[in-house]
């Protein structure tokens, strides 16, 4: 018996193919040409006539999947597996932070692919982790029915990896978004920066220490804001440029990033 | 680090984290409501330029009217009107087909994600002096640019949402439910959804050729300022709009149906009128911008039929819609409720615009270029908008997780906007007739010619526009406060 969903594709398959036929004949196509794919003379508007033709060949093939598994009804599921009541399609997943980051990963290749090469490198690098990420997790989701006993098993394998790289790049990024910051301000705005940010930094923790009953979201909190500040920041004064430096003993001016020791 | 369930997670981190279908329909859901009504406002600047012709007073030269009103379209179809139908596709549907839930959800949250990350790519792109090109070449390149990258990114999630989808109606559903048995929001949708990965990806495969050409030395042709917006004018326009009305027409039968206590007469004849209304929706192949010399696409035979086609099988869906209302009348009692009202006016705003469809492709009218093109998209979309609102109330409780809807400002929203759908659509009708075009840009010579009237219907599309708008805040308001009060209700 021809199932509904074979009907349904295979119905939009003839009519997107006698759609394509009657497009060619009406726009100009030669007596053959739409019958046989253009083998045999002209096909009409070839725009029209390609895109429908692609489509009825998409939909022949739908319609041919949906008979073949009999529209994976149920019962023909079980049926296939030899069970009394086929088992739910999904299992209910846990939450994850892989794909909010692989959406980021896909928004920095586009405005890297726009702005800056350099944006569109690290939304790659992004998207490469969280590939890693996700497979890891999907893994290790299979490992047994235990889930506690699914996530030591990550935990075991990918904690060495993640730890030691995410705290380099984390760093890396503070030490560059501070570099900014500090190039951008004067020498003597720079010195005064410098102090404010460690002072702040120094009082903060020194206040967290002597409160181990604070809840541990205000101190995640609290971190959040403070790396997003110097983010922030860093990607301000990056956009703002540095400040001019001097060469001694010469008048010349120019913006040489490399030639820090010389200012003054 | 695999999932945040395994420490206590802030509200925040909750929000981001989710793959429950339910959270993440909240992001589309609102996310698209707001296109909506960012898309309404900018249609409302455009109409405020449309008042005085002779001179660009609001939005300082016809190239920035011209991104005001492209921003209009894409915000309402794109941004719009089918993430709004995602909320539904992604929660209603997987419970209508008996899966426990939706299929591949990490997937459909990145999908989520992608989508809104697209969007408000797209939404600067056009802020920033970009967006689909403009007719005097401008605008900032690399702003545009930046539009069609989001672009591309809102159509991928689109895409993986609607394979996610697809998956759940095919092999989610539960034992006994075949196909034929669906209800019609999930079988609208599963045809919808056939379309969509029919037509989504043609034209990601525009914006692509036209983004490859624009970042080049100098565009070639497909990147010209001044030819992008053609290229892809296709999505928004007859007959590829009217794959954002079907699934609004399944859900209008399901809250008719629910909302008066009867079942479809006549299901399989509906079944297979809403599968043709998908096929007669498919408007990939019509590319005005690729037409063969002589022969405009927009001119020739089956583009032509199938706008006549729709017609009748648009007033098939009708008459089931109706049958069901005579039947079940006596249910609804002397106040019927809010979803109802907003859902048979969705269906009756979609055949009004079926309708318009077929009289501008009548040749010696001479209309393909003319505002009535606008009147039609309007119509349909409005009449789309108005039915994924009847939804929402429909299902408000389940989507938001608890009660507080406001029947009483869902009505006063939905009358609104059917009120300015209405009025906006007859101006630009009865302006196409005149002979003003679909994009006016600031000077008379586009504009029709002088003492055509065009200038007092313009002030009737104000007012529609801005109840449109209204409608829209209200609605949004309503989903604010239902939201609340579910959150207040769930807390106790």
């Amino acid at each position: 018996m021809l199932t509904t969903g074979f009907k349904l594709w295979f119905g939009f398959f003839v009519g997107a193919v006698l759609a394509a036929v009657f497009a060619g004949y009406t726009s100009g196509a030669t007596e053959t040409g739409p019958l046989s794919l253009g083998w045999k003379g002209g096909v009409g508007n070839h725009v029209s006539y390609t895109i429908l033709v692609m489509g009825a060949g998409v939909l022949a093939l739908l319609g041919l999947v949906a008979v073949a598994f009999r529209d994976a009804d149920a019962k023909a599921q079980a049926d296939f597996l030899g069970l009394d009541e086929a088992p739910p399609a999904q299992a209910v997943v846990g939450n994850s932070l892989w794909p909010v980051f692989g959406a980021l990963g896909l928004g920095a290749v586009g405005v890297g692919l726009v702005v800056h090469p350099a944006i569109f490198v690290i939304g790659l690098c992004l998207l490469g982790a969280v590939a890693v990420e996700w497979t890891m997790t999907n893994w290790s989701e299979k490992v047994s029915d235990d889930a506690s006993v699914n996530a030591d098993a990550r935990e075991n394998l990918m904690r060495p990896i993640e730890i030691p790289v995410l705290a380099a790049a984390g760093v890396g990024v503070l030490v560059v978004a501070v570099s900014r910051i500090l190039l951008t301000s004067s020498v003597t705005g720079a010195v005064v920066v410098a102090t404010v940010i460690g002072l702040v930094i120094f009082v903060l923790a020194l206040w967290i220490s002597r409160r181990p009953e604070l809840p541990r979201n205000t101190v995640r909190g609290v971190l959040f804001v403070g790396c997003l500040a110097v983010l922030v920041f860093g990607i301000v004064a990056a956009v703002s440029g540095e400040r001019e430096f001097h060469h001694k003993g010469g008048g010349e001016h120019h913006d040489d990033t490399h030639d820090h020791g010389t200012d003054h | 680090m695999t999932t945040t369930d395994e420490i206590d997670s802030t509200v925040f981190e909750e929000a981001v984290t989710s793959t429950d279908p339910k959270v993440l329909a909240k992001v589309w859901g609102f996310g698209g409501m707001t296109s909506v009504l960012l898309g309404a406002i900018a249609g409302l600047l455009v109409g405020f330029e449309r008042l005085d012709l002779t001179s660009a007073d609001l939005l300082g030269s016809a190239d920035e009217v011209f991104q005001f009103w492209s921003a209009h379209r894409v915000a309402l179809v794109l941004l719009g009107v089918l993430p709004a139908l995602m909320t539904l596709a992604t929660t209603v549907v997987p419970r209508q087909c008996g899966a426990n839930t939706l299929i591949f959800p990490r997937a459909a949250a990145l999908a989520c994600w992608t989508w809104l990350v697209g969007a408000v790519l797209t939404i600067v792109g056009f802020l920033a002096d970009g967006g689909l090109g403009t007719p005097g070449a401008g605008g900032q390149r690399q702003a545009t640019a930046l539009t069609l990258i989001g672009l591309l990114l809102a159509i991928a999630g689109l895409l993986t949402a609607t394979v996610c989808v697809v998956t759940t109606i095919i092999s989610g559903r539960s034992t006994g439910t075949g196909l034929r048995d669906l209800p019609f929001t999930s079988w609208t949708t599963l045809v919808s959804a056939t379309i969509w990965g029919g037509m989504l990806p043609v034209l990601a495969a525009n914006i692509v050729l036209t983004y490859v050409d624009l970042r080049g030395r100098s565009a070639v042709r497909f990147g010209a300022e001044d030819a992008i917006w053609e290229q892809l004018s296709w999505m928004f326009t007859h007959p590829a709009v009217y794959v954002l009305a079907l699934p609004v027409l399944g859900i209008a039968l399901d809250v008719l149906s629910a909302t008066t206590g009867t079942t479809q007469a006549n299901r399989d004849v509906l079944l297979v009128a809403t599968a043709a209304f998908g096929f007669l929706s498919f408007g990939a192949y019509a590319q005005p911008f690729f037409d063969t010399p002589g022969t405009p696409v927009m001119e020739e035979a089956l583009y032509v039929v199938m706008a006549f086609a729709i017609v009748p099988v648009a007033l098939v869906i009708l008459g089931g819609v109706a049958d069901t209302l005579r039947r079940g009348a006596s249910n609804l009692g002397t106040r019927p409720p809010a979803e109802t009202v907003c859902a048979l006016l969705s269906v009756m705003l979609i055949v009004a615009g079926t309708a318009v469809g077929a009289l501008r492709v009548i040749a010696p009218l001479d209309l393909l270029g003319t505002s009535v093109t606008g009147a039609q998209f309007t119509l349909v979309v409005g009449g789309a908008v108005l039915g994924v609102g009847a939804g929402f109330q429909h299902w408000g409780d389940d989507l938001v997780g608890g009660p507080g809807a406001r029947p009483g400002m869902n009505l006063l929203g939905g009358l609104a906007l059917a009120g300015g759908v209405v009025l906006i659509g007859a101006t630009d009708l009865i302006s196409g007739l005149l002979g003003l075009s679909d994009f006016t840009g600031v000077d008379l010579a586009t504009a029709g010619y002088p003492g055509s009237g065009v200038d007092g219907l313009n002030i009737v599309s104000i007012v529609g526009s801005l109840a449109l708008v209204g409608g829209l805040v209200i609605w949004q308001a309503s989903g604010i406060l239902h939201l609340t009060a579910a959150k207040k209700a769930s807390s106790v």
